[in-house]
């Protein structure tokens, strides 16, 4: 393991990418998810067909290529729109760090907006119809009853969204974000050790995505003790 | 002691091109104390979700307390600030406990203070007798706890009236007495209730009158005695010989 001396500073500095390329895809794939989810619910037939194409493309083309697609193609767009006002220009890009991670999060958020989807249609009617009963208004009923329902029924598939968001951010390393995927290759480089050097990669993963699986194992549980949750 | 409280006048309700009810005119006065039965299909769970609004009626009309139901979210909120509802599989909100459960359209809709609101929770989780499961949350508990608890929930938005929709039919035998017994208390007291129930029991002793619906029409309309010993109608006698045999 003396091949790594030297190189944890960069590794170090790599985890932290990988946790803020995680953090932000994490918003945004709620909201891409939320907002795909919503669009499927909807009567609106245009919304309808534009959320369902976006879970078929998005499911169904490999990741990477949908990140080097979307890296690429907003460089070639952003160059050329440069190009109008400074002709000299020859490559202006979306940093890959944003691109990378919008682009994950337009992935596991294709995902996630059959979660959320499924956890809307999950919530049963009559807690539904308690409610208004009960006076409740269509905004208040959704807020303090659908929600919360509809949360813990989301809870299992979207700890899994998580660690997929997790996993990613090693793929954005092919667009040049230098995360802990990106540190190894530079390391293998200069030290022709990458049994080693990948084997720290994956401590690293291994700790984030436990992280991960331990609070949303804790979440279940809080979820669980009130009933159906855990199902 | 004699108003009107409920008014259906020339009611239909379609699913659809199916039509569900048929010209029902029903009158309900305070205090009064109704009993709803028929065959499955009948229609008396869409009688009874009229009231509230959880369907809507397509002609005629309905007053409750004098207000016409209309379309209006107005209208319609005042109506449910007067009815009560009770469902067959109970309904409690399950990520609450008991006592949420009982606080939520309280302050929500009624805009009570936190520990007013907790305060009659509590009042009315005595009357039913199930005050020590207050944190608990309803899976926690049985069947019978969990209508009691939902009757609870009704009474503590002081409804003038509640609606019952075959309150003990998802219970096992040994619970429908404590649910049987809570209601009968309730009756005791002067509430307003429209019961759709087959614990003909419970519809001797307590009903002033009792409603047999078949196909979306009432077909019959009489005080106990009368409905279970003369009844009138073909197909209330054939209803009465089925489910009192067993
Ligand atoms: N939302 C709905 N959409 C379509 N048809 C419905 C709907 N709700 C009820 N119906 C139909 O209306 C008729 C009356 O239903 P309702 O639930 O009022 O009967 P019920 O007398 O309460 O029966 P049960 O004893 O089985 O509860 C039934 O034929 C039912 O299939
Ligand atoms: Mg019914």
């Amino acid at each position: 393991m003396e091949a790594v001396d030297g190189w944890w500073d960069d590794y170090f500095w790599g985890s932290m990418i990988v946790l803020q390329v995680f953090f932000f895809s994490l918003i945004l794939m709620v909201i891409f998810g939320l907002i795909g989810a919503a669009a499927k619910l909807s009567d609106n037939v245009v919304a309808q067909k534009i959320a369902g194409a976006y879970t078929i493309i998005f499911r169904g083309t490999p990741e990477i290529l949908v990140i080097l697609l979307l890296y690429f193609g907003s460089a070639i767009t952003l160059t050329a729109i440069v190009q109008i006002f400074s002709p000299d220009t020859k490559f202006v890009d979306v940093p890959p760090l944003w691109a990378g991670t919008i682009a994950i999060a337009l992935i596991v958020g294709s995902y996630a907006t059959e979660t959320f989807r499924g956890a809307f249609l999950g919530v049963k009617e009559g807690s539904i119809e308690a409610a208004r009963a009960l006076g409740m208004s269509d905004l208040q009923t959704f807020i303090y009853v659908r929600i919360p329902e509809m949360w813990r029924l989301a809870l299992p598939p979207f700890g899994n969204h998580m660690l997929s968001l997790i996993k990613d951010t090693a793929l954005i390393s092919i667009i040049g974000l230098n995360e802990t995927f990106f540190v190894a290759k530079q390391a293998i480089g200069t030290t022709g050790e990458p049994f080693t050097m990948y084997i720290v990669v994956g401590g690293i993963y291994l700790a984030f995505s436990s992280i991960v699986t331990l609070s949303v194992m804790g979440m279940e549980k809080f979820g669980a003790r009130t009933g159906e949750g855990a199902r | 002691m004699t108003d009107t409280l409920i008014k259906m006048q020339n009611v239909d309700k379609f699913f659809g091109d199916f039509q569900a009810l048929k010209n029902i005119n029903l009158e309900v006065k305070r205090g009064e104390r109704i009993v709803i039965c028929g065959p499955s299909g009948s229609g008396k769970s869409t009688l009874i979700r009229c009231i509230n609004r959880l369907e809507k009626h397509n002609n005629g009309h309905i007053f409750i307390a004098g207000k016409e139901l209309t379309d209006q979210v107005k209208d319609i909120d005042a109506v449910r600030r007067e009815v009560g509802m009770v469902f067959q599989s109970f309904n409690l909100f399950p990520h609450m406990t008991i006592v949420k459960n009982l606080m939520l359209a309280q302050r929500l809709v009624r805009k009570i203070k936190k520990p007013e609101a907790h305060k009659t929770a509590m009042h009315f989780l005595e009357r039913v007798k199930i005050a020590e499961q207050a944190d608990k949350y309803p899976v926690q508990l049985s069947g019978g706890q969990q209508q009691r608890v939902a009757i609870a929930r009704a009474l503590c938005m002081k409804p003038e009236i509640i609606l019952f929709d075959e309150p003990t039919s998802a219970l096992d035998p040994e619970m429908i007495n404590e649910v049987l017994e809570v209601m009968t208390d309730l009756a005791k007291e002067g509430m307003t209730m429209i019961c759709v129930t087959h614990e003909m029991g419970f519809a001797r002793s307590v009903a002033d009158r009792i409603i047999f619906m078949d196909e979306g029409e009432i077909v019959e309309e009489a005080v106990p005695e009368e409905f279970f010993d003369n009844p009138k109608n073909e197909r209330t006698k054939q209803f009465l010989s089925q489910i009192l045999t067993h």
